[in-house]
């Protein structure tokens, strides 16, 4: 098998093991700027463990994996250009405030139009008003939007969602949903989630993993949520 | 360093000395830590020891030594517990210039300690010195204070991911700054004694240059791996 040249993540056997027991084990998975992948499956499934990979955080130690046609781990600084990443958490400093630290991640990604990028990003999201407070006087669902704002500053062409709507309040939930759905051809997106509808929803692939192994591969396109949950549930016993 | 490693530097820097500014953590931490210290010491020592003039350096730059191991402790606190560290270590940024600001950060700290902690120790075990004594003691603060720098952002960064990066830190730290303290602490005798060993203060301060420069060779070989997985 050859690399795919055009490919935002091409992963070939990727292993990773915790304690000897293998948490990903020999995952392929390939994703094109435009596409949207769901990653979905039991708890201590991997998917979290497969996403991490991708987003350069853990090495993994078998197999090959390429980010934008950077060879991991080798190229990772220069893969990491291209990786917007947002977990459970914002990610955020509660001590600095709202600008402070959209300032810091915009000096660290190296982002030319500073200023102008991080009032439109406040904007979106609704925290004009809270520009200059800290963090640690927001409501959770308020700085995970900061935490949306932060992971869009760089315009990076793969999104890495993990769980990306918990925390989230009706508005976060529906900036979310408007900044996804307004991305184009030029991004990707790996989302992690338990929810199935929302991941037949938001991709045009789902993938099933089963104890750190890829059980199936559904195409989204036609599927209903009652057909796919109860096909889940067989992957998944 | 590039320009955009500059912009990097910079901004990582501002941001320690920001939440250091906001939340006062860890230099009210460190120099209370070493006021204590030093005052244990006047009661143990000083008050049963006529002169504590001779052994005044080794008693300051012990002091010094186990505030900063308080202050390397807090390195990278907030990440961790405002769960930061994954944006951080996903920005493209070089793991070299993480290290270089945080070892900014920690010599303006331990600079930030030593300008209170520093003459009050000279006044308990010296009955006090001149203002160009102090200068030259300066000198030494600078120069120990970029090894135990280099040296405390290393350790730490390697400590970052570990369960008991607690009681690892401390272990770790401590043995690896003997020399700097030996050396430290024999500069500023060597100030503090009652003809200014000029000669002997030089070569310390030589030593101390030659600590700094190994431990940046080894942090530089070793940065880029350690907060890698």
């Amino acid at each position: 098998m050859t690399a795919d040249d055009g490919a935002l993540v091409d992963a070939r056997g990727v292993v990773r093991s915790f304690g000897g027991r293998r948490a990903v084990d020999g995952v392929d998975l390939c994703v094109r700027p435009g596409e949207r992948v769901a990653v979905v499956g039991p708890n201590g499934a991997g998917k979290t463990t497969l996403l991490r990979i991708l987003a350069t955080l853990l090495r993994p130690e078998a197999g090959t994996l390429t980010i934008a046609g950077a060879a991991i781990p080798k190229q990772s600084q220069a893969a990491r250009e291209h990786i917007g990443y947002l977990g459970h958490d914002p990610m955020v400093y509660l001590d600095l405030t709202a600008q402070q630290n959209l300032e810091l991640f915009c000096d660290l990604y190296g982002v030319p139009d500073a200023p102008e990028r991080i009032a439109a990003a406040l904007s979106r999201v609704g925290l004009v008003a809270r520009t200059h407070d800290p963090v640690r006087t927001f409501s959770r669902g308020m700085a995970q939007r900061l935490g949306i704002a932060r992971l869009t500053l760089h315009a990076p062409r793969l999104l890495l969602l993990d769980e990306p709507y918990t925390g989230l309040d009706t508005q976060g939930t529906r900036i979310l949903d408007e900044l996804l759905g307004g991305l184009g051809g030029r991004e990707a997106i790996v989302v992690v989630t338990h929810e199935l509808d929302r991941a037949l929803e938001l991709a045009g692939e789902v993938v099933v993993m089963r104890r750190g192994r890829v059980a199936a591969r559904v195409g989204t396109a036609g599927v209903g949520l009652d057909r796919f949950r109860t096909d889940y549930q067989e992957l998944t016993a | 360093m590039n320009p955009r490693g500059r912009r990097q530097y910079l901004a990582l820097l501002r941001k320690d000395l920001r939440l250091e500014f906001r939340t006062r953590e860890t230099v009210v931490a460190m120099g209370l830590f070493s006021l204590v210290i030093i005052i244990l010491f006047e009661f143990t020592i000083g008050e049963r020891v006529g002169n504590t003039a001779p052994i005044a350096g080794g008693i300051i730059w012990s002091t010094l030594a186990l505030g900063a191991v308080l202050g390397v402790g807090r390195t990278w606190v907030p990440e961790r517990e405002q769960r930061v560290l994954d944006a951080i270590l996903i920005a493209p940024v070089s793991r070299l210039v993480m290290m270089s600001a945080r070892t900014t950060a920690l010599v303006i700290y331990l600079l930030g300690v030593q300008v209170v902690v520093v003459p009050l120790a000279v006044v308990f075990f010296v009955n006090g010195t001149s203002a160009v004594n102090l200068l030259l003691i300066a000198g030494v603060c600078v120069l120990a204070d970029l090894c135990i720098g280099i040296m405390g952002a290393l350790l730490a960064s390697m400590s970052v991911f570990s369960r008991t990066r607690e009681l690892v830190l401390p272990v770790l730290l401590l043995p690896s700054l003997i020399p700097v303290v030996i050396t430290a602490g024999g500069a500023t005798d060597a100030v503090l004694s009652p003809s200014r060993q000029m000669a002997e203060y030089r070569g310390y301060c030589l030593f101390l240059a030659v600590y700094a420069v190994i431990f940046a060779l080894v942090a530089y070989a070793t940065f880029d791996y350690i907060l890698d997985d």
